[in-house]
């Protein structure tokens, strides 16, 4: 219970929750029940049949509805005296700008990406309004608070972001175990078991228009008439590991440099041998049971850690598929990839270790696999109003003028200390953060090669993050955007995107300063210029390198097409609450923990993936 | 190993300090002035222009800015959108900017050059570096129709409109018929 003096904080602060999903509905509701009377809440998103386990506002007929105004709604019922304002907008949208952020004593952050909180930090920074941010996987969650000059800001810390791969080298081009991973899971499995209305980057596309691969046909993947499961099995093997290599063969261009991948069919597989007998035994009791159906288990193949030879993998696919077929009718058609779901994870398993084979990429075990694939949690509706209740209040703190007793506070999976919330003491602002205290960076880049396009969509919106650029050298404005610029500007700036850095009206060349700023968060940084002719296209693939506080390389998630999220070795994504169920283990959290409030102890507490290897 | 890097990270900081200070000169001009762009690009009075110019190569500067101020409405100046440069020197907003209309343009307040009199244009006597490109627009529109005998610039239209108040408004009329709006 808050104290009356605390009460009267409360009943007369205005508050902005950004976000009504996992957290929001969670703090609304706590919110509202606290005794808070005046709150505005902005979020973008409709409701999804999948938020409904959770996001406990929303109810079926809610489906396709805005999250925000029936989070309104529903709370409204219950505290019909409450102001509540919904706004079912971007939080990005030029309308909630300085001003808009300056009416609120304090901002909660109940979001799923981090390019949405890094745009509401920068708003808070420059609003100097105190941000409580929050973030939930699984069972793990974080709150903590961002006071400007007073405590580190939501970028003073390097967070990095899930690492997306292109579609042509999940398609084309793979060279990683995860590459091949990422496209047995979430191309072949999703086009076998998922929706098939959805497009999909499965095949590979050859310039040879006659080609008439069999895989191309929108068919290939249905079921023929009279056609067994173990024949259909048979049929997919050779259509994508074979018929499908040959035809991405066919781009000459593309091997011009790499090494040619091998097509495999299944009579090279099993030349010297039969096929496993594929019989009875999927009639087995446990059968349908999704968590201990196992073809692996049948073939023998019983240790999860052990590498499976290329015939073993292709007896493996075949089987998993078939038992997938046989077993899971019902659901053929929705299926989604859980990591859970052994018969699924097999079978990806498999088809990742069949893909690697023609590529020539080193084979996984099942487990490895499953590490994997599977940095994927689900999100707890407990821990969410966990993370809720610690926003608030910490909200209250901040109301109260507190801000020393404030805490950012990790919820652990399991106790440490005897402890699941652990408490630890909020930092001072990084001097070098380049939010909150305007540094400069250096930007290595081929001043004669390099497009201003190149700067501005690679690292000025990516890297930076800034949303709507303004970039300036000295007094001469070189980009801007927006829908209020005349034409002749529009077509002036087009002009210059299109030129090479030192060919612009102002010339960008070696040692030349450049002013990044926001046309909409009042984010300023200087980019101080250094030519270089050589980069290095492995490691440096944007033939660009930005120094000096860089606090994330940007996903690229390609629009339109699938999303390709996997993670690798050491990718880490800030806490999340993703509505599409599928969230990112927090390493930023792990790390931050592990420096603040444990010692020695090597365990690590909230690691879903337990590694093994040795690094 | 420490001093040394000591050293090196002193060095560095000075370059960086160094590299400031050169963003500085003129700096704080420029960093005001991309303020001001982006506060008119967010919010102007309606019928207002007022934008850096584009030099022949392209470029756009932010130490002159090309503008438009409209006649008011039920003025004798209605209709005419004005054509105005406004100079900043690299000692703005210390130091007011210069605003010029065009050459021989009719008012009593203006220069035979083009150049606006104003009380806030003026570094002794209105000017604050508080006061934003919008007020200085807003405060030359003001200008336009109540002009202040007490501080003539011009002959001609000084002597119109104290001597011959009917000629003085055919004439500034006519002036605004010759500033049609640009679209």
């Amino acid at each position: 219970m808050a104290t009356p003096e605390e009460l009267a904080v409360i009943e007369k602060a205005k508050v902005l929750m950004v976000g009504a999903g996992g957290i929001g509905c969670e703090l609304l509701k706590t919110l509202a029940l606290t005794g808070f009377k005046d709150i505005h809440l902005i979020d973008l998103d409709t409701i999804e049949v999948s938020n409904l386990n959770r996001q406990f506002l929303f109810r079926k007929q809610h489906v396709g509805q805005s999250k925000a105004k029936v989070a309104r709604d529903a709370v409204l019922k219950f505290k019909p005296d409450i102001k509540i304002e919904a706004h079912h907008a971007n939080v990005k949208n030029s309308d909630f700008d300085v001003e808009f952020f300056k009416q609120f004593n304090v901002v909660l952050n109940g979001l799923d990406n981090v390019d949405a909180r890094r745009h509401v930090n920068r708003l808070c920074l420059a609003a100097g309004v105190p941000l409580v941010e929050s973030g939930s996987t699984g069972y793990l969650g974080q709150v903590t608070v961002h006071v400007k000059d007073q405590t580190e800001c939501y970028e003073c810390q390097t967070k990095e972001l899930p690492k997306t791969y292109p579609v042509c080298t999940i398609t084309n081009t793979p060279s990683k175990p995860v590459h091949c991973i990422v496209w047995a899971k979430d191309l072949l499995f999703a086009r076998l078991f998922g929706d098939r209305n959805q497009s999909s980057d499965l095949i590979v596309h050859t310039n040879d228009r006659t080609s008439s691969a069999a895989t191309a046909d929108t068919d290939f993947f249905n079921i023929k008439d009279g056609e067994t499961p173990e024949s259909y099995a048979c049929r997919v093997f050779d259509g994508v590991f074979g018929d499908n290599i040959e035809v991405a063969l066919r781009n000459e261009e593309t091997w011009k440099s790499r090494k040619r991948p091998r097509p495999l069919y299944i009579c090279e597989v099993y030349s010297d041998a039969k096929k496993p007998r594929i019989d009875g035994s999927c009639n087995s009791p446990d059968g349908n049971d999704k968590h201990t159906a196992s073809a692996a288990r049948i073939l023998g193949l019983s240790n999860p850690q052990e590498v499976w030879t290329v015939r073993d993998s292709a007896n493996v696919f075949l089987k998993a598929l078939e038992l997938l077929l046989n077993t899971r009718q019902k659901d053929i058609g929705s299926l989604v990839f859980d990591k859970d779901d052994q018969l699924a994870m097999e079978f990806v398993t498999a088809a990742a270790n069949l893909r690697s084979s023609c590529f020539d990429i080193p084979m996984q075990s099942l487990f490895e696999a499953k590490g994997i694939a599977g940095n994927i949690v689900h999100a707890i509706a407990t821990t969410n109003a966990i993370i809720s209740g610690l926003i608030v209040l910490e909200a209250i703190k901040l109301l109260m003028g507190n801000l020393d007793d404030c805490r950012t506070t990790y919820c652990l999976e399991y106790p440490r200390r005897k402890m699941l919330l652990m408490p630890a003491e909020l930092s001072a602002p990084k001097s070098s953060c380049y939010v909150c205290s305007q540094s400069t960076l250096l930007l290595e880049v081929n001043t004669t090669m390099t497009r201003l396009r190149e700067v501005v969509e690679k690292i000025v919106r990516g890297q930076l993050s800034v949303n709507s650029p303004m970039i300036s050298q000295g007094p001469c404005l070189i980009y801007e955007t927006g829908d209020d610029l005349e034409e002749d500007m529009v077509t002036q700036y087009n002009q210059n995107l299109e030129k090479f850095l030192d060919s612009l009206p102002a010339p960008i060349v070696d040692g030349s300063i450049l002013s990044i700023e926001d046309f909409q968060q009042e984010f300023t940084c200087h980019l101080q210029i250094k030519h270089r002719e050589i980069f290095d296209e492995e490691k440096e693939p944007d033939n660009m390198v930005l120094s000096g506080k860089l606090s994330t390389t940007r996903d690229q998630a390609l629009p339109g097409s699938v999303q390709l999220t996997a993670v690798a070795d050491n990718v880490s994504i800030h806490a999340v609450d993703d509505d599409d169920e599928v969230i990112l283990i927090d390493e930023v959290a792990k790390q931050d923990l592990k420096r603040k409030v444990l010692d020695e102890e090597s365990v690590i507490v909230c690691g879903k993936r337990q590694r093994t290897e040795v690094s | 190993m420490r001093p040394l890097s000591l050293s090196l990270s002193l060095s560095l900081s000075l370059s960086l300090s160094l590299s400031l200070i050169a963003l500085m000169s003129g700096g704080i001009a420029r960093g005001r002035l991309s303020e001001e762009r982006k506060s008119w690009r967010k919010n102007h009075p309606h019928g207002f222009v007022a934008r850096p110019a584009c030099e022949p190569d392209g470029s756009l500067n932010l130490m002159l800015w090309h503008c438009s101020i409209p006649g008011k409405a039920g003025t004798d100046w209605e209709g005419g959108y004005f054509p105005l440069t406004i100079h900043f020197s690299e000692d703005y907003p210390s130091k007011p900017p210069k605003c010029k209309f065009p050459q021989g343009f009719f008012h009593p307040n203006v220069y035979p050059s083009g150049t606006v009199c104003l009380s806030i244009l003026n570094e002794d006597y209105g000017w604050r570096p508080a006061i934003t490109v919008k007020q200085i627009l807003v405060g030359i529109q003001d200008l336009l129709d109540a002009p202040n005998p007490a501080d003539p610039a011009q002959v001609e239209a000084y002597q119109l409109f104290i001597q011959d108040p009917p000629e003085y408004k055919l004439r500034v009329k006519q002036q605004a018929k010759h500033y049609p709006p640009l679209i």
